[in-house]
């Protein structure tokens, strides 16, 4: 169920009403599948630990995640699931500076902060960042004041009742699509009251985060009546826990299960994808886009000549 | 009289739309163009489109239209009209479209089993149905000159299609007339009674030829050539 108020395509305060997301300088419009590269700045995190904790290394995944078809950058200082503080200084330490040397070297890329905190927020801001992806549904309010000052976008996600940095403990939900609806689309609210634009506010329905497996799956099943709002959508799927359990396959060892979900999520309209493998999901989303008609084939001779 | 022709080739893919990204023969659709323009300044009372279809009959060019979605399902919905015309005749009436032509226009199928006589027949008649007549003649060569070609390698397609090339070249009509029906359904030469009837609406003038492309890039034959005929 979505809010009563919550805002629908068409209306003034809802999306565009042709469907463009502006990120930064960019627009673009419906059918153009983004793909968002994650570049952790963390010795921590899940998949591939500390493999661009080093800044050269971090710049290198950057370089490469760029030729290889990535539109947006999004840099992280923090993980995802319990462990050792990272203060707000310490998270600004590790991702203001190393922002701001992308925003130099590459002026048009989109840049993205995976904070959920608003000072660490508005550091990335004045470093250049254009978009503010809070996977934690709004925990720290001042974000989106953030966001609407400086013009950014703001991902809204749904993480039911969890705090940041904390692992799903038998949530249970009468009905996790309906949750998902509810609290994304009272986030995009809550964002466009804040000011907002409404034109760079995005949809995450949170994969694994204050979910267990079998609500990821529903959530990826259902991913077509999030789409439905009008808002655009981003999904993270990338090596995540929901296709490990699926298939009983280590972090790793998980990037085929991935793009399976990110053939579904792009074929129930999903448009922006956080990935750690830019040129699979680049051409999984290419493909998909393809198949719906959103993008032409490259070239076609076969039986035409 | 037939005063000019131009021949051009009809693959789908001369349709840019169908052929994705990539224009991919950007130089044959030019050549086609300028064969086109050429042939509407040629200041003909009548142009008359001729192309290979199920049946030898005429289309009214008002009502049919061409329609490329039995191609490319995903180009949307069907034009509207009572009738689709066979493809060479609707990418024919495309170059014309192109070229801002917007005089006098017939589309003439010639069947695909159309034996050389009548064909020759039917050139005949079309070039007598006005003072002035231009031929836009869409045709293809071969589909079997390559292991990668649609038909895949028949050796004879090569001599066919030079045949065919020297005889447009050389304004040779009766060696047109003389290509054998049979050997041009074995080598998937689906131009071959639209030549014919090319051959026919000459009938005894002087043609001479200008060649826009003559090439193979997938395994078919695509011939581009603009005739004045004298």
């Amino acid at each position: 169920m979505s809010d009563a108020g919550a805002p629908q395509p068409g209306h003034p305060d809802g999306p565009d009403s042709a469907g463009m997301l502006r990120l930064g300088k960019r627009a673009f419009p419906p059918g153009q599948p983004l793909i968002m590269a994650i570049v952790n700045r963390t010795p921590d995190s899940f998949f591939q630990p500390g493999v661009t904790w080093s800044e050269s290394a971090a710049f290198h995944r950057v370089d490469q995640a760029i030729a290889e078809g990535a539109d947006i950058i999004d840099v992280g200082g923090i993980p995802a699931a319990p462990g050792s503080e990272v203060d707000v200084a310490e998270e600004i330490r590790r991702i203001a500076g190393f922002i701001a040397a992308i925003r130099s070297r590459y002026p048009d890329i989109v840049i993205s902060a995976d904070t959920w905190r608003h000072q660490a927020g508005r550091a990335a801001c004045e470093a250049g960042a254009d978009l503010l992806n809070d996977s934690w549904g709004g925990f720290d309010e001042r974000l989106a004041d953030v966001a609407a000052e400086f013009g950014a976008g703001l991902v809204c996600a749904h993480v039911g009742s969890q705090r940041p940095r904390t692992r799903p403990f038998r949530v249970a939900y009468p009905d996790v699509m309906a949750d998902v609806l509810a609290q994304t689309l009272r986030e995009a609210n809550r964002a466009l009251a804040a000011g907002v634009q409404p034109d760079r506010i995005v949809l995450d329905p949170a994969h694994d985060f204050g979910k267990n497996t079998w609500h990821s799956l529903e959530v990826t099943r259902r991913l077509d009546e999030l789409t439905a709002t009008g808002w655009p959508v981003l999904v993270s799927l990338s090596n995540k826990d929901f296709v490990g359990e699926s298939l009983d396959l280590p972090p790793e060892h998980r990037l085929v299960g991935t793009l399976a979900a990110t053939a579904v999520s792009a074929w129930h309209g999903a448009r922006i994808f956080r990935v750690h493998q830019v040129r699979e999901s680049r051409q999984v989303v290419d493909m998909v886009a393809t198949i719906r008609g959103d993008r032409p084939p490259a070239r076609t001779v076969r039986g035409l000549a | 009289m037939l005063t000019a022709a131009a021949l051009c080739p009809a693959p789908p893919l001369l349709a840019r739309e169908l052929t994705g990204a990539d224009p991919v023969v950007p130089e044959l659709r030019q050549a086609c163009r300028e064969a086109a323009d050429v042939l509407v300044q040629a200041d003909s009372d009548v142009v008359v489109v001729v192309g290979a279809g199920e049946r030898t009959r005429a289309f009214d060019a008002a009502a049919a239209h061409l329609d490329l979605t039995p191609y490319a399902p995903a180009l949307g919905a069907r034009p509207a009209g009572p009738e689709t015309l066979p493809l060479p005749l609707g990418l024919g009436g495309r170059l014309l479209d192109e070229a801002g032509y917007h005089g006098r226009r017939e589309l003439q199928a010639v069947g695909a089993d159309e034996p050389a006589p009548a064909c020759a027949a039917l050139g005949a008649s079309l070039a007598r149905t006005a003072p002035r007549v231009a031929l836009l003649v869409m045709a293809d060569g071969s589909a079997r000159r390559s292991r990668r070609a649609p038909g895949h390698l028949d050796e004879r397609s090569a001599a066919f299609d030079a045949a065919v090339g020297r005889a447009i070249r050389d304004g040779d009509m009766p060696a047109l007339l003389a290509l054998d029906a049979g050997l041009a359904g074995d080598l998937m030469a689906t131009g071959r009674p639209a030549w014919q009837v090319l051959a026919g609406a000459v009938n005894g003038g002087r043609a001479t030829s200008v060649i826009r492309y003559d090439d193979d890039p997938f395994g078919v034959a695509y011939l581009v050539a603009s005739l004045t005929v004298g």
